[in-house]
């Protein structure tokens, strides 16, 4: 039994931490504990982030946030149609050199902090992260 | 969902000794950004960025403190982030920032 809770933000940075509380509120009320619910919180507002970020100028479009939460586990896709980009082009951020750059960590954090994460990008389109967290079992 | 700031010089130590509290994220990073080449720009010294009380970062945070650093390093100066909170120090470890950003490395 699962159910779908979904959101439509506009790209603008001062909403990115209204849809961090409202996920982390869904996710500490499905279970997950104060470490998990911490990492869900860091991988959604890495996700809006980089909407806002890399979406497109007109920062009035929506994009989307979808959770489904339930058998153990929660689901959040967030969906733009900000334009898309290249994935294949994507680089791991090389931070332990000692010249670290400043962008492209986020896509590296949302993999570090969820159990399963997919990108799917066109270009002209948009792209959607669909990411998983599992309830860890005792 | 807002951020506070505070420097001040510590000319004993000649170092900037910067406090932050509350969160960082993609709207408040610019405040943060503006806050370190601030007071660098005033005074080139090393920073110690204190993190007792922010209870959030995120990438665009990282990011400004990582282009903080570049800039610094520069003229050989540090930037150093001084009691992170668990859920930080974990995204120090997980990108490998808290090896050339926190003093206990």
């Amino acid at each position: 039994m699962t159910d779908i809770l979904k959101f439509s933000i506009p790209g603008k940075p001062e909403y990115v931490g209204t849809v961090r509380l409202a996920i982390s509120s869904l996710a500490n009320s499905a279970g997950f504990d104060i470490e998990a619910v911490e990492d869900i919180k860091v991988a959604v507002s890495e996700a809006c982030t980089n909407v806002v970020c890399h979406g497109s100028p007109n920062r009035e479009e929506c994009y989307e946030v979808a959770c489904e939460v339930g058998d153990g586990r929660i689901i959040i896709s967030i969906v733009d149609h900000a334009g898309g980009y290249d994935t294949a082009k994507y680089q791991k951020p090389l931070t332990d050199c000692s010249c670290p750059k400043e962008g492209g960590l986020g896509i590296f954090i949302i993999k570090a902090l969820m159990d399963e994460v997919d990108i799917f990008s066109e270009l002209g389109m948009g792209t959607s992260i669909k990411m998983v967290k599992y309830l860890s079992r005792f | 969902m807002s951020l506070q700031m505070k420097s001040s010089y510590n000319n004993e130590l000649g170092q900037w000794e910067l406090v932050a509290k509350g969160e960082v994220d993609i709207s408040t990073a610019p405040q943060l950004r503006e806050y370190l080449d601030g007071a660098y720009r005033e005074k080139k010294a090393d920073i110690l960025l204190h993190l007792d009380e922010l209870n959030y970062i995120d990438s665009t945070g990282l990011g400004v403190i990582i282009g903080a650093f570049g800039r610094m390093q520069e003229s050989d100066n540090r930037i150093k982030l001084i009691n992170p909170r668990d859920n930080i120090r974990k995204l120090l470890n997980i990108t490998s920032l808290d090896r050339i950003l926190c003093s206990d490395h």
